[in-house]
């Protein structure tokens, strides 16, 4: 027998890939995932479908047509100017309540456009451009829920996540790798959408459109407001991605954020509305809104035959519900990233 | 390849070879400890102060009953599972802390193939030697190995199990590994496959350059291509050395004899104290590894031997003494 010679020289090791690697490889598996270009094709069908609606419901009014529309609509003010006048002088008129919250605003054409009075109404870009940019970016928010949630769901569900760490052990490295294609991503689906919708808006405004020039400040209002709604869709993209990660179960993930959104946060409206501002949807729509979200609820505190209108009003700004963001962005994420890398994993 | 006798579990040594890595152990574990918890019940012990060595080089086979620790030693050496104590070493390299050094030279194939059902079997492992920073090359080479270059571009679920388990292979292989774990390879494979595996396992492991620890509940699959082996039980390791030397170990000291007249022959031979069966035609002689004085008996009482064999153990009858439960 002899002795087994003792170790005299360190034993030449090939190091972990560099993190370049693992994000080049990360992005391509992403990109070659199928769910990804039905979901791309699904929504290109979307927005030509929504494009056929919005040319049948959308018309450019006739000289005729509008001119008669522009006499209903200086009717129409002078005839809420007049009531407005009467409730004014109105004796009986509460003098702690403001003049425009118990009689309304003086009407003028800003808040009693011409289209009310158009049928089929046109498309108006300054009117209407807003409103799509929010809408297009809660579609986009849960298409890049749906987007980070699979990413990461179809990564456990084929376990091909534990066969990763045969590869890049350093578990951090691996999410962060995930993370950022998934950010990134969803970043991409975000300016898609905003992308399309721009296209849309310009196709309607061109061949069904109102008319109107737009004011000054419009372009650079709108694009603010898209780019907010791009973050919105990023913030969505990763808690879909965190959350998944979390449960290690697409459907799971998907389950818990349909159960939030529908039960909980009704929940919440009904029994406890002053944590409105707590609430997820409601941060997300002021992120997105140009001038924030109001919110307003009874107010508990006043007590019994006490002044006041009774109503809390709450202004949540852009600024606050993007703080909020990405805190549960960060605590949801975080969560799932230190827990894979403490957890054993079979 | 040398045995080390009174080492328990750190006893194989590696053939001679000249080259560096033979000089430091392929895996080292020493009074690991891991239990996993249980939901209502107390923990269950995984691994019970288990020490192991592999020295580099060769084929090193991993037999257990299940349960006994064989997946869990595997992972804890990859770092899917942390050992609550104990000092675990890969390529001389401290396991959590310095696997990211040694995973390079890492291949590994634990229980299934885990890759996307939905990718081709060339595009799952592109993948992964992009996540390594390997050539593409590479790819081509290993599919190559594992004769799977035909059906590359098929997508993975449409591959059979074999199939499978050769994508496995050959993305273990990818790394160009100096330690290729390979835990159950045969799964599914039909005996062709088997035989191709064992093959590639056999001269993977004679090559010099490669240690092959492979995890295998065929115990014919590990006496047919190991150097050496381990065998574990209940979280321990309970004998380890080269096949032949555990199979030494185990062996009884019988006979097989073959005489003219078998019933005289035993006669003569109970008389002298030996105890006598029949077996295949002659005689089952407990001989108590006194071979000779069997032959001396019979030959003082005219009984002229036309055949004496020693009874060797087979790796199953070894395993199963060894892990036979003690209560």
């Amino acid at each position: 027998m002899s002795a087994v010679p003792a170790p005299t020289v360190p034993a030449p090791t090939v190091p972990a890939g560099r993190f370049a690697g693992l994000l080049r490889a990360e992005t391509h598996r992403f990109l070659a995932r199928r769910f990804l270009r039905v979901l791309l094709v699904l929504t290109l069908l979307g927005w030509i479908g929504a494009l056929v609606i919005g040319l049948l419901a959308f018309r450019s009014p006739t000289p005729d047509a509008l001119a008669a529309a522009q006499a209903q609509q200086q009717e129409s003010i002078a005839t809420s100017n007049a009531y407005r006048e009467q409730c004014v002088a109105d004796p009986s008129r509460p003098a702690d309540v403001p003049v425009d919250e118990y009689c309304g605003p003086a009407a003028d054409e800003q808040n009693t456009p011409v289209s009310l009075f158009l049928q089929p109404a046109p498309f108006s870009l300054v009117s209407d451009t807003d409103d799509g940019v929010v809408s297009v970016a809660a579609v986009g928010a849960a298409l890049a829920f749906l987007v980070g949630g699979t990413f990461v769901g179809a990564e456990w569900s084929t376990r091909s996540m534990v066969a990763l760490l045969f590869w890049e052990t350093r578990r951090p490295r691996v999410m962060a790798a995930k993370l950022l294609v998934t950010a990134v991503a969803s970043a991409v689906v975000g300016l898609l959408m905003q992308g399309l919708w721009l296209g849309m808006a310009g196709l309607l405004q061109a061949v069904a459109g109102d008319g109107r020039s737009t004011p000054d400040g419009f372009w650079s209002q709108l694009l603010a407001t898209q780019g907010r709604g791009v973050l919105l869709t990023v913030f969505a993209g990763l808690l879909g991605f965190g959350l998944t990660n979390l449960l290690r179960n697409t459907g799971a993930a998907t389950g818990v954020a349909f159960v939030y959104v529908v039960i909980a946060e009704t929940a919440v409206r009904a029994l406890r509305p002053a944590w409105q501002p707590w609430l997820l949807t409601n941060n997300a729509a002021a992120l997105v809104l140009p001038d924030g979200l109001d919110l307003s609820w009874p107010d508990d505190r006043l007590p019994p035959g006490g002044s006041g209108s009774g109503i809390v009003e709450y202004s949540l700004g852009n600024g606050q519900a993007a703080a909020y963001l990405v805190v549960v962005t960060a605590v949801v994420v975080g969560a799932g990233v230190v827990l894979f890398s403490r957890r054993d994993l079979h | 390849m040398e045995f080390r006798a009174g080492h328990g579990c750190a006893t194989v040594c590696a053939p001679d070879r000249p080259s560096l890595e033979a000089l430091v152990p392929a895996v080292e574990l020493h009074a690991v400890h891991k239990s996993y918890r249980r939901r209502g019940k107390p923990p269950q012990k995984a691994l019970d102060a288990l020490d192991l060595v592999v020295e580099s080089g060769g084929v090193h086979g991993f037999l257990g009953p299940n349960g006994s620790g064989k997946t869990t030693t595997i992972r804890v050496l990859l770092g899917l599972v942390r050992a609550e104590s104990g000092d675990v070493r890969l390529l001389d390299r401290p396991i959590p802390a310095g696997l990211p050094e040694v995973i390079g030279s890492v291949g590994a194939l634990v229980e299934t193939p885990l890759f996307f059902p939905g990718f081709s079997g060339r595009r799952n492992l592109r993948l992964l030697a992009e996540t390594a920073g390997l050539p593409r090359t590479r790819v081509e080479e290993a599919l190559e190995i594992v004769d799977l270059r035909e059906r590359a571009d098929d997508r993975f679920k449409g591959y059979s199990l074999g199939m499978k388990q050769r994508l496995g292979i050959a993305a273990a292989l990818l790394k160009h590994p100096r330690l290729l774990v390979l835990d159950e390879p045969s799964n599914g494979l039909d005996p062709a496959g088997i035989k191709d595996v064992r093959e590639l396992i056999r001269r993977l492991g004679a090559d010099g350059s490669t240690t092959v620890l492979l995890s295998s509940h065929l115990l014919a699959e590990i006496e047919q291509v190991a150097d050496s082996v381990s065998i574990m039980a209940r979280g321990r390791c309970i004998a380890s050395g080269p096949v032949r030397e555990v199979l030494a170990g185990r062996s009884t000291g019988d006979v097989r004899v073959r005489v003219p007249d078998p019933a005289a022959a035993a006669a003569v031979l109970s008389a002298a104290g030996f105890r006598v069966g029949p077996a295949d035609g002659g005689l089952l002689v407990a001989a108590g590894g006194a071979p000779g004085r069997v032959t001396q008996v019979l030959a003082e009482h005219g009984h002229y031997l036309e055949e004496l064999t020693p009874v060797a153990a087979d790796l199953e009858t070894a395993f199963l003494a060894l892990t036979a439960d003690p209560a």
